[in-house]
């Protein structure tokens, strides 16, 4: 240590006597605590096979979100989400659009119309038009996802004030999300139904706010779906 | 000078809260694909009245006053000039009941809304917004005599969203709501009883 670096080390102990309040310990420990309070997420994937899979390189895969239920649906995100990491990476897969699919189809399977259980798909692959639209996309499996996002536990508070000398938050809040799908996936060549895979992914998420409130926001659902997506890949290729 | 100012001041923010307060007027815009379906061996007039074409449904608070004005005629027509083509033959649209006595069609086609209901969060504790439509679907003959006189329901909901506007929720709940009408009208037309039997006698 040369006699500037050591005059520079006196002066900030003089200034700042804790330690941890110094620049580069602070900031290290501003990450490691966002890093550990925001991976709070837990998800857990139950796989139940009940036939064999497996794909070609001209066959499709389409992922749709149920939405018969009054009181919730499956958010169109997430299932354009799910699609798009199948999509991508090892064993990517060729996959169509949701609302791609659903427009090109219609109205076979809107809400109202869709079949729901395998059996209504074969019903309905026995009307040309269906048959031959699905000939054209080349789909091999049907992905129906069904589930939704919930927050609940919801406490704190967070009262902000601006005024003529600035403006500043104060205050803590802390809310749970809960993320369960259900995926069916059906073989449209044999009008099976091949499997079904179960996604639950929880975590807390918090928002200190120290003049500037500081989301920590657990990515329940994109966890959720990076699970998801990854099962189906590795179910649909066989593995 | 300054006094003057300070009253168009004055009387441009009072305008301001006042236009908040006032209805919210909701445009229903959608995209609507053409059916896939086997196309009906007949040829139809269509025939929109003023009534269809004018649609509006005033939704109000608890208190009575207007919240919502949704205008939904136009994209009712688009609706129903999208689908009609791909169930008939031929279809031809018409001003006038007159005019398609004229037309040498098989038969006049002349929906109207019956009913329109709203449902928002606020009121029902719901995490969704709902559009619920009650149809008269009218089949007639040229001379004005009715085929067929049924009732279509359609239904459309659409979640609650952090970064939506319920302007925009309301739009994405009828635009369900009218293609939900569109896959029951034309996959159900030709199991009207009154439907079918003529369609036999065609």
């Amino acid at each position: 240590m040369n006699g500037n670096e050591a005059e520079a080390q006196s002066r900030e102990e003089k200034m700042n006597p804790y330690p941890i309040f110094a620049e580069g310990y602070f900031k290290s420990f501003l990450l490691i605590a966002l890093s550990v309070m925001a991976s709070c997420t837990s998800t857990t994937v139950d796989e139940f096979r009940q036939g064999e899979t497996g794909i070609t390189s001209d066959e499709t895969v389409v992922v749709l979100g149920r939405r018969q239920a009054s009181d919730y649906e499956t958010r169109s995100e997430f299932i354009e989400c799910v699609g798009e990491k199948m999509g991508k990476g090892d064993n990517a897969l060729n996959i169509i659009p949701e609302q791609e699919f659903i427009d090109a189809m219609f109205p076979w399977f809107e809400p109202r119309t869709a079949p729901l259980r395998t059996q209504d798909l074969a019903k309905l692959m026995a009307e040309d038009v269906v048959a031959n639209k699905m000939g054209e996309f080349g789909i091999r499996y049907i992905v129906w996802v069904d589930g939704f996002t919930e927050t609940s536990g919801r406490t704190g508070s967070i009262s902000c004030t601006v005024g003529p000398g600035g403006a500043g938050c104060f205050g803590f809040g802390t809310w749970e999300d809960d993320s369960n799908f259900d995926a069916r996936i059906w073989d449209v060549g044999s009008f099976t139904n091949v499997g079904t895979i179960n996604t639950d992914a929880s975590g807390q998420s918090y928002l200190p706010a120290l003049v500037i409130p500081i989301p920590l926001i657990a990515r329940v659902e994109a966890n959720a779906c990076s699970r998801l997506a990854d099962q189906l890949k590795g179910f649909v290729k066989g593995s | 000078m300054n006094k003057l100012l300070n009253k168009t001041g004055l009387v441009s923010v009072l305008a301001l809260l006042l236009a908040n307060c006032g209805v919210n007027n909701v445009v229903i815009e959608g995209e609507f694909p053409t059916p896939n379906i086997s196309k009906m061996p007949v040829s139809v007039a269509v025939y929109y009245d003023q009534a269809l074409r004018d649609f509006a449904y005033l939704e109000y608070t608890e208190t009575g006053s207007e919240e919502f004005n949704i205008e939904s005629g136009a994209s009712h027509i688009e609706l129903f000039n999208s689908i009609t083509p791909a169930m008939f033959e031929q279809v031809i649209f018409v001003e006038s009941m007159e005019e398609a006595q004229t037309a040498g069609v098989d038969a006049i086609f002349a929906p109207a809304i019956e009913e329109f209901q709203l449902a928002l969060p606020a009121k029902t504790k719901l995490d969704v917004y709902e559009v619920w439509i009650k149809y008269n679907m009218r089949l007639l003959t040229v001379e004005g005599d009715y085929i067929a006189d049924w009732v279509v329901t359609s239904y459309g909901k659409s979640p609650t969203e952090t970064f939506r506007t319920v302007e925009g929720a309301i739009n994405d709940a009828a635009v369900v709501a009218l293609r939900d009408l569109a896959s029951t009208f034309s996959l159900s037309f030709g199991d009207v009883p009154e439907v079918r039997d003529w369609l036999e006698r065609q």
